[in-house]
């Protein structure tokens, strides 16, 4: 949105990561499972990238990858300077304090058995961050930054509702003052209400602590609440990249569009005149998928040509980038 | 403002000191707490209140309980069944309790490492954890005995070397559920070393079914204590249930209760392990803590 183009602060170069299978006997040969496939984009300081797509397109675990919680097959991740998927042991542990996480289901990324000034001084311990010292003070700080009173710090995680507990997992995200916080779906598993405490607390902090968020979700309505930019995965591949505002008022990708038409809308208007495209049919096996656009077989624009080869990501003169054989050079989308 | 504060305080209960809670409220498992810890200091003070040497021919053999002031009678050779009994409980109770530590230690290491590592780990533990399995427990046992002396020591190593395996596979089992859980992940996120996530975030959590288990052990243990000492691979210089019931099973018709007696110790024994392993599971078991 504004007009000088910082340096980005997370450079992703061609991430791919991939799972073995065994399938069938012993002697059968090994096959791979591509969750991400050559994927690339860049996230500039102090903004948020959104990456969006259906369950199994491969949005969580490129997260995964890149904060080096799953072991990437090839590409680079580059965090300023640094080739964060290049580091080992000690100073990968130490580069951690750059890059945190926040989970999806704030009942399964609390340990039980710690009180939740302990959850939050877990990163501040093994990362050596701050005078020793000093953790409580830092401690009371972030729990008042999230929004939680003091006393409740001597409480278990079970003693909290839903909103609490992923307010916990924000504090511990933010104890090392990291300048990038990957958010894996972090209101899904949260009714709607408190999923907007959660959204405004993580922009205000963004704000607060100038963060970069990397935001996954499955959720548009999120995403447009959100983010600066928005990238479409759809089966380990990003298939439209584009900011905010040019891919909700103008999706290229027939995916997007699909995925688009199917927001629902309380405005009666608006809902007469989107026209609901359906998709039919699920994505194609993984483990073999198709030649051609991963897409075709669902597209309802889909051609000859969809079949044959691969559409490349292009980078259209508007700021958009799309993979897909129908859209025109100058940004006409088939649908 | 004060109250209040120490209101927060006190409803900040661990999930065990939860777990200890619901162990109150089993009467039946409170009581055999009760049972077994009146049977653990009967072996600790026993012999300090009721002096006498298991070992002294007291009276005239198979005297009936009562008599001439024996209050549970005396064995084939006269000696005093009380005062034997009471010796008894003190190594029955030892090997019990040390036989369970080995076997919980050894299949903690193993199937924490197994879980957590997988890979080549988990394949080369787990198969030699299968090899123990399928070694007949008595008969392995009993070789280790008979090849390097019965003495208690040996005995506890031969039963913990045979019953890790079950304590290796449930650990085994339930790193595997956990290390894929987000707060591990979280924890890895946090740059928490390997050493600590297993002994300090997953173990902790693991622990409910091990305990169970290791309670469990406790009493099978004593049982298979007595089995060897029944077949005679025992130290004869100590007494325990197992061989006060096995030096006196060639009079079991004449005088059945030199044998009824231990008996009837283990049995009691092992019932209120038991009681407290079951109420242990129940109170663990998060499932059932939801009411």
């Amino acid at each position: 949105m504004t007009d000088k183009k910082p340096r980005p602060l997370l450079k992703v170069e061609n991430l791919t990561v991939r799972f073995p299978v065994k399938r069938g006997g012993l002697f059968s040969k090994k096959a791979y499972l591509y969750a991400v496939d050559d994927i690339s984009f860049e996230v500039a300081r102090g903004e948020t990238l959104a990456i969006v797509g259906e369950s199994g397109s491969g949005k969580s675990t490129a997260a995964l990858a890149i904060a080096r919680l799953v072991e990437a097959h090839s590409g680079s991740v580059m965090l300023g300077d640094d080739d964060f998927l290049s580091l080992k042991d000690e100073a990968l542990r130490q580069a951690r304090a750059q890059v945190q996480f926040i989970f999806q289901d704030p009942y399964a990324s609390l340990n039980p058995r710690l009180r939740a000034e302990a959850v939050v001084r877990e990163p501040l311990d093994s990362l050596g961050t701050g005078n020793p010292n000093d953790r409580q003070a830092t401690i009371d700080e972030l729990f008042k930054a999230v929004g939680l009173r003091p006393e409740q710090q001597r409480l278990f995680p079970h003693q909290f509702s839903g909103g609490q507990r992923q307010r916990i997992g924000v504090a511990r995200a933010l104890a090392t003052r990291p300048e990038l916080i990957i958010c894996d779906e972090p209101v899904s598993a949260l009714d709607v209400a408190v999923q907007a405490q959660i959204l405004n607390l993580l922009r205000k902090l963004q704000k607060d602590f100038d963060l970069t968020y990397l935001f996954i979700s499955h959720d548009l309505g999120v995403v447009q609440h959100m983010c600066d930019s928005v990238a479409v995965m759809y089966m380990g591949k990003i298939v439209e990249h584009a900011d905010r505002l040019s891919l909700f008022n103008n999706p290229l990708h027939p995916y997007t569009k699909a995925l688009l038409s199917a927001v629902p809308s309380v405005d009666k208007k608006r809902r007469l005149e989107t026209k609901r495209i359906l998709i039919p049919g699920d994505p194609p096996d993984p483990l073999s998928p198709p030649k051609g656009c991963r897409f075709a077989n669902r597209c309802p624009a889909a051609q000859e040509q969809c079949t044959q080869s691969q559409p490349l990501l292009r980078h259209m003169k508007t700021g958009h980038s799309v993979a897909c054989h129908r859209v025109s050079d100058d940004g006409v989308a088939p649908l | 403002m004060n109250t209040e504060q120490e209101q927060t305080v006190e409803t900040a209960r661990s999930p065990f000191s939860e777990a200890f809670e619901m162990f109150r409220q089993n009467h039946l498992a409170v009581a055999g707490l009760i049972l077994l810890v009146l049977i653990i200091l009967a072996g600790l003070f026993g012999p300090y209140l009721y002096v006498a040497d298991p070992f002294d021919m007291v009276w005239a053999p198979f005297s009936p309980p009562g008599e001439e002031g024996y209050l549970l009678g005396t064995d084939y050779l006269g000696r005093d069944l009380l005062a034997m009994l009471i010796h008894g409980a003190r190594v029955s109770i030892l090997i019990g309790l040390s036989a369970a530590f080995l076997t919980v230690f050894i299949g903690i290491t193993v199937g924490a490492l197994a879980g957590f590592y997988r890979g080549i780990t988990e394949e080369i533990l787990m198969r030699i954890t299968e090899f123990f399995q399928v070694l007949p427990t008595l008969l392995f046992s009993m070789v280790i005995v008979a090849l390097f002396g019965a003495s208690l020591p040996m005995i506890t190593l031969a039963i913990g070397l045979v019953s890790w395996p079950s304590v290796a596979r449930i650990t085994r089992a339930e790193f595997l559920r956990i290390r894929e859980l987000e707060y591990v992940t979280a924890a890895r996120a946090c740059g928490v070393s390997n050493a600590k996530l297993i002994f300090k975030v997953i173990l902790p959590n693991a622990l409910p079914p091990i305990i169970v288990q290791a309670a469990l052990m406790v009493g099978s243990a004593i049982l298979f204590e007595a089995g060897l000492s029944f077949l005679g691979l025992t130290d004869p210089n100590v007494v325990s249930w197992g061989q006060i019931i096995g030096s006196n099973r060639e009079y079991i018709l004449d005088a059945s209760f030199t044998v009824t007696v231990p008996g009837l110790a283990i049995f009691i024994t092992v019932l209120a392990i038991s009681l407290v392993g079951d109420g242990l599971n129940d109170a663990l078991n998060p499932k059932l803590r939801q009411r």
